[in-house]
């Protein structure tokens, strides 16, 4: 019942904020997101975190005394609500209802007109997004995958700036096109179940895997690209990632940290939870494929970055290559790499949404994103730079702060990751430490732009554009409001950075499930490497892989 | 029990005299050509929409007729259905007619092409 | 979160001196009595976030300055009472929590794991005693230097960011894991950017501060690396497993076997992060320009503790250095032909806090060639003792700075000592001037000596060359310290303030304004707190000699505390394949008897010698016939007589202009093209695919008429159309 729950509240929060009166729309919003977050951490209370790779509160999982009903949509199709969570979609369902809430408040001043509607389809949007992460059946999880377009085509085309409606078009049908051929690779493995069982059709994430598996390599390939075309799109990876930079110009604050925060982790989710368990075969072989176009992504944006000169163009890119990490470390097949990628989608939710965040504050007092306009704001909003240099650090990867941790995990599986290398701490994998050396070279390459935003924006000599009128209501630097947006933001990523182990213990169970086939695989295609000084060490992963 | 198909053939030329399934035929074409021929040549809207009207009955005809000579109820109620229907349309077009000659006091359809390519 | 201590009985406890374990009981595993011991790290974090909530009060007084000091003073001494109490003793593995840790089966190397735990050694001691007492002296200074900033805010903002740094060079040293060391590493990189960049106002502080975060980085990804490739080959990234894991295979080594190349990649990648840390070879230019930063932050960080953190690194590893000695011949070379670089930058620079930063560079340069030539102890007592009168220098400097409106220009200060109030800085200029000269019997002779004379005795690729390039650097530096003293403190009295004030406040640069021009001005002479930590500067740079005279038997108290850590115990291939078999302690090499066939004995002459020979050019420079400030004819007319070279070396040999054409250039175009391509290519054919659509429907628009009866004869065609078609089929 708790996820249905937590899809139902911001719904029925949409509707009574649609029947409010326009002037107390912002404050019903908030309740009701502030309901959701509630709920969502009751949820995580009812968690079974002793075993976090079960799938709770589903119809399937009776262990739970917690149980979500099945609801049958479509009998004759085995098409149903089905909901059901692990750690995985736990952590991600915490994120987007953490950030509902902040996302309304952060809008309270920027959005000044057709109020009630804005906040409508925001909370319509969570509603979709939760359900992405708690459904267990396929077509749900296909129609709330979909429906996230819809809130986020309105947010863009009714509340963006200047060139919004062709960003809005542009990340509409981008993103649709590429979930209509994920869909159709969905669609057969379907089929293939049917086929399997005379006939019969389940939608079951469950089931379908089990159908998936038997496809031959040759099947499983298409599958694999046809699911990566849309699942590609959303992360985005390198060369289809032209509609985020746009999108996230155009948009909102509150559409840009829903975009960045929640909306691209439905592609690594969707890799994670289809691709990878779906066809294994497919991903062993293709895997350092994916690696390369992530790697390339990886330092393709980060360069355009470091030559933008509208912040939040910036940070767009950056997401690009952040999320390279996160690709990188899902292919590396290995318990760090996976764990470390789940990491990073949370982290970079945190820290690159509390930018987002930072860059709105900034936007509604001076009315441009451009550096050349504005810079050494340090000395007029010195809270406001102390957060932008801080979730800065979070972004760069700086170890003790959030984003460390999921960055040095995706490269550190990636690293270990590779039949050349296996030591005592290696494993097999279709990675290995050139594509973690190059990667890592991202590295610096994020310390380059970073800084280079922060170094003109917060640093130098003060710069304010000549047009500049002050926000009527706002003060010069951060208000108490906008302070209680950002404070959880930054105190989260302290505390993911510096004691993230619990959250890592958890992820171990449902990584891995989902990477086990995958793993098997590659490992199957990898020789044993024939250096002697190393035998043991072959002995001790025959061992493991038969375990 | 009769057999229906006995009955049909037996009883149509028996009731209607020398009135064949054809004549019904021939009328509702002749219905429903004159429609299509209103409708492309004239331009005047309630002319255009008598003339879809008309095109309907010819094929409501055609319908009874075929439902005679089957000796099958479900076309007939498929026109009363037609009928229905037929008159609350007629209601909301003529509805609309009067409206658009409000806005433009012209019952010309060229005068509502802005749509056009 | 439970706290154990444990004591390691690993090879190294073992060969710790019989003597030290019996003055010390060695703890029991399981004794929690030290966690205390977490102290060390944690009152520099308390004190930095009691300052950021000051600066968010906006405190104005000197609050923050004394609660760093109180908080840095107390970790000192709990670091003395914990090395009084376990110094020697093996190793102390304090647990904190967790921080990553995950994993993927049973089997040794299956999971990954690091936590908030401290391994402490006799290496650790010795970096932490210096590094907290240190900070504590320096943050004592900075109440007095900083207080200009209290009214903005900037006080309570700088020991934030102060105490932050001596909580990650803590983490860095004390860290039982190669992570968080990690931690401390990037750790006090970030508080070196914070306060490179403190005066943020200034372009010139904004861009040092940027290009030492990005030139740390390009270090840091080696040390990433190279800890990546220690886990994959070791399964830990925990010490007491690395090292235990070392010995096996010094075992095997011993025996006749051979290191994997695995094995001997490490100590390539991790030396990376230690070149980018402490500012050798290649990576040395964002030293120099980190001197943009607050001249205590100059001294502390720049200085003293973080840029010796290369060395600990190395030091540490010292025994997986030893085992590939390619490494360590490329640590050695770097090092010496850093010294000698940055030498010869050092002699013609004018700022005299940049000369100080070229000599820092050059100091870190001998640790390395000690580090290279085997002689940990030798490079670790040199880090002992330029902590000590390096931050002297630095802090004469910073009052020089303090008293003169920011002038820095040696051609524009002369003759200070004769000045009132200026004659502790004297003092502390001249002591440190003569440490870092090398002048006999002060620390910087000894520690200097002990590398240079191994050097020459150690086995290596060129290392006797080596050893003279690091005499002749010797005789550059004694050179180049006096050139600064004689001018700025001896000779006619003469100065002229800066016009460009160090103070990022704009009431603060015209409260100055009125002050500045030759007539008003006067300098003020540093107060108590600067004297006081001068004073205790001197002596401890004196006294830090004193330490070579204890425990003989291992090289000096230092030796001693380099031989019982991780460092001592070392086995090098050449050597267990060779005929000798004297393959323990840092000086491998037996030492002969005789006088000449012992550098140890006839270095202390020859580079006594050598830095006569460099004060007396000094003197002869940049004394004789001197009138005025900015006029030296000697030295004037010798820079004249040399010109390609004085001029390449006062252009720091166009080092930093070479990087910006090969690198710095290339990649920003580069990234102009990549936004070109990623606009017009990859959008371009994104655009292409939206188009297609488009231009059909163009195409087909006209038969949208908007005329009813047309769109009426369309559908009977198609109606007509479909009905022969079918009429056909069938």
């Amino acid at each position: 019942m708790t996820l249905l729950v937590l899809i139902l509240i911001p719904l029925a929060g949409a509707l009574v904020v649609g029947l409010s009166p326009e002037r107390q729309a912002k404050w019903i919003a908030l309740a009701w997101t502030s309901l959701a977050l509630g709920a969502a951490i009751f949820a995580a209370f009812m968690f079974d975190w002793a075993n976090p790779g079960v799938i709770q509160f589903s119809p399937k999982n009776h262990a739970s005394g917690d149980l979500t009903p099945l609801l049958p949509l479509v009998p004759s199709l085995g098409i149903s609500i089905s909901l059901g969570a692990d750690s995985v979609s736990m952590f991600l369902i915490l994120l987007t209802t953490l950030l509902g809430p902040l996302c309304v408040l952060g809008s309270f001043t920027a959005i000044t007109e057709r109020v009630k509607t804005f906040y409508v389809w925001l909370l319509i949007l969570q509603a979709a997004m939760t359900g992405v992460f708690a459904a267990r059946d396929l077509i749900l999880f296909y129609v709330c995958f979909e429906f996230t377009l819809a809130p986020m085509f309105v947010l863009i085309s009714l509340y963006g700036s200047t060139n919004r409606r062709y960003a809005a078009i542009k990340f509409f049908l981008y993103t649709f096109t590429g979930s209509m051929i994920a869909l159709a690779g969905l669609v057969y493995v379907a089929w293939v179940y049917s086929t399997i069982h005379n006939g019969a059709w389940s939608f079951d994430i469950a089931d379908m895997q089990h159908a998936a598996l038997t496809m031959s390599r040759t099947e499983q390939t298409w599958v694999l690209f046809a699911l990566l075309a849309g699942f590609a799109v959303k992360v985005p990876l390198f060369p289809v990632h032209t509609w985020l930079p746009l999108a996230h110009t155009e948009a909102p604050t509150a559409g840009s940290v829903l975009l960045a925060g929640v909306l691209l982790k439905l592609g690594t989710y969707g890799i994670f939870r289809f691709v990878l368990p779906f066809v294994p075969l497919a991903v062993a072989e293709y895997a350092s494929l994916i690696a390369i176009i992530s790697i390339i992504g990886i330092l393709y944006a980060g360069f355009i970055c470091w030559v933008q000169t509208d912040v939040k163009k910036l940070v767009a890119y950056s997401s690009v290559s952040h999320l390279g990490f996160c690709v990188l470390g899902l292919v590396a097949l290995n318990m760090v790499g996976g764990a470390g990628s789940v990491m990073y989608m949370i982290n970079h939710g945190l820290s690159t949404g509390a930018l987002f965040f930072c860059i709105g504050m900034m936007y509604e007092r001076y009315h441009t994103r451009s550096m050349n306009e504005v810079g050494g704001l340090a000395r007029r909003m010195p809270v406001w730079s102390f957060f932008m240099v801080f979730f800065t650090m979070a972004s760069v990867g700086l170890p003790g702060l959030n984003g460390f941790v999921g960055e040095f995990m995706a490269l550190l599986g990636t690293f270990q990751s590779g039949a050349r290398t296996i030591g005592a701490g290696g494993t097999h994998g279709p990675l290995g430490p050139w594509f973690a050396a190059v990667a890592a070279t991202g590295m610096i390459v994020a310390a380059m732009y970073l800084l280079y935003m922060v170094g003109r924006v917060v640093f130098g000599p003060l710069k304010e554009p000549d047009h500049h009128h002050a926000h009527e209501t706002l003060p010069a630097d951060l208000n108490a409001r906008e302070i209680t947006v950002l404070a959880p933001l930054a105190v989260l990523c302290v505390v993911l950075g510096v004691y993230p182990s619990p959250m890592l213990r958890a992820l171990e169970a449902p990584v891995a499930t989902t990477i086990a086939a995958a793993r098997e695989a590659s490992s199957r295609m990898a020789p044993v490497p024939m250096d002697s000084g190393h035998a043991e060490v072959a002995l001790i992963h025959d061992g493991e892989a038969s375990r | 029990m009769i057999d229906t198909a006995l009955f049909a053939q037996a009883a149509f030329p028996e009731l209607m005299g020398g009135i064949t399934l054809y004549h019904y035929l021939f009328v509702s074409a002749a219905m429903f050509g004159l429609g299509v021929i209103g409708f492309l040549a004239r331009r005047n809207l309630i002319i255009m929409f008598l003339c879809t009207e008309l095109m309907f009955q010819g094929a409501g005809i055609a319908l009874i007729a075929f439902s005679r000579y089957w000796m099958n109820a479900t076309g007939q109620v498929f026109v009363i259905f037609v009928l229905t229907i037929a008159a609350a349309e007629a209601a909301l077009a003529l509805g609309l007619v009067v409206y658009l000659f409000r806005r433009r006091h012209t019952l010309d359809a060229q005068a509502w092409a802005e749509l056009s390519g | 979160m439970i706290s154990v201590m444990q004591t390691i009985p690993a090879t190294l406890a073992s060969h710790a001196p019989a003597a030290a374990g019996a003055a010390h009981a060695p703890t029991a595993p399981g004794d929690s009595s030290a966690i205390w011991l977490i102290l060390i790290p944690l009152l520099p974090l308390v004190s930095s976030i009691l300052c950021g909530i000051y600066r968010a009060w906006g405190v104005t007084s000197k609050l923050p300055g004394y609660t760093t000091v109180l908080a840095l003073a107390v970790s000192f001494i709990v670091t003395l009472t914990g090395y009084l109490s376990f110094g020697g003793a093996g190793v102390q593995i304090v647990h904190g929590f967790q921080w990553l840790n995950i994993s993927w089966g049973e089997a040794h190397g299956q999971s990954l794991t690091a936590n908030f735990s401290l391994y402490i050694d006799s290496l650790t001691w010795l970096w932490m005693l210096f590094v907290t007492g240190l900070a504590t002296l320096i943050a004592l200074y900075s109440t007095e230097y900083m207080s200009e900033d209290q009214k903005n805010g900037g006080y309570a903002r700088y020991f934030s960011f102060f105490s932050l740094f001596v909580f990650a060079m803590s983490c860095l040293v004390m860290g039982d894991n190669l992570l968080l060391l990690y931690l401390g590493w990037e750790g006090v990189g970030l508080c070196s950017y914070l306060l490179i960049g403190y005066y943020y106002t200034k372009p010139a502080a904004v861009a040092a501060a940027k290009k030492a975060f990005i030139v740390n980085r390009i270090g840091d990804l080696g040390l990433a690396l190279g800890m990546m490739l220690a886990f994959v080959e070791f399964g830990s990234l925990e010490f007491s497993e690395i090292f235990a894991r070392v010995a096996e295979i010094q075992a095997t080594v011993a025996a006749g076997g051979h290191v994997s190349w695995q094995i001997e990649a490490i100590p390539l990648l991790l030396m990376v992060g230690a070149f980018g840390k402490s500012a050798q070879l290649p990576l040395y230019v964002w030293l120099p320009d980190a001197m943009e930063g607050p001249t205590p932050v100059s001294a502390l960080i720049h200085a003293a503790t973080m840029v010796t953190a290369g060395v600990y690194l190395i030091a540490r590893f010292l025994p997986l250095f030893a085992l590939n000695p390619t490494s360590l011949a490329i640590v050695a070379w770097v090092g010496g032909l850093t010294a000698l670089l940055a030498a010869t930058i050092g002699m013609s620079q004018f700022d005299i806090k940049r000369v100080m930063a070229y000599s820092t560079v050059s100091q870190l340069g001998y640790m390395f060639l000690g580090l290279g030539v085997l002689t940990a102890t030798g490079a670790a007592y040199h880090v002992f003792t330029h902590a000590f009168f390096k931050a002297t220098l630095f802090l004469s400097c910073g009052a020089v700075m303090h008293g003169f409106a920011g002038q820095l220009d040696l051609r524009k200060l002369s003759g200070l000592r004769k000045l009132k109030g200026w004659g502790i800085v004297t003092l502390a200029m001249l002591v440190g001037c003569l440490c870092l000269a090398g002048f006999p019997f002060t620390s910087g002779f000894f520690s200097k000596d002990m590398i240079l004379a191994e050097a020459f005795v150690t086995q290596g690729p060129g290392y006797q060359a080596l050893g003279i390039l690091a005499l002749i650097t010797a005789g550059m530096t004694a050179y180049y310290s006096f050139r600064v003293f004689f001018r700025v403190f001896c000779g006619p009295v003469e100065f002229h303030p800066s016009d460009d004030h160090h103070g990022d406040s704009e009431e603060e640069h015209e409260a100055h304004e009125d002050a500045e021009g030759h007539h008003g001005f006067h300098p003020h002479a540093p107060g108590w707190a600067i004297n006081l930590v001068l004073m205790v500067l001197i002596v401890g740079s004196l006294a830090a000699a004193i330490p070579y005279f204890v425990d003989k038997e291992n090289h000096g108290w230092v030796g001693g505390l380099v031989h019982d850590s991780t460092a001592g115990h070392l086995v090098l291939p050449t050597v267990a394949h060779g005929a000798e078999d004297a393959a323990h302690g840092a000086e491998a090499v037996a030492h002969g008897e005789g006088f000449w066939s012992d550098p140890h004995k006839w270095m202390y002459y020859v580079s006594g010698t050598i830095g006569f020979i460099g004060i007396g050019l000094a003197w002869l420079i940049h004394m004789t016939r001197r009138t005025e400030a900015a006029t030296a004819p000697i030295a004037d007319g010798l820079k004249n007589a040399m010109r390609p070279v004085s001029t390449w070396c006062e252009r720091k040999w166009y080092v930093d202009e070479f990087y910006d054409i090969i690198f710095r250039y290339p990649l920003k175009i580069l990234s102009h093209l990549f936004y070109l391509l990623d606009q017009l290519l990859v959008d371009g054919l994104v655009n292409f695919a939206g188009a297609v659509p488009r231009m059909l429907g163009r195409s087909l628009r006209p038969s949208q008429n908007g005329l009813l009866q047309s769109y009426a004869v369309g559908m009977g065609g198609g109606v007509a159309v479909i009905l022969f078609i079918v009429w056909i089929l069938l």
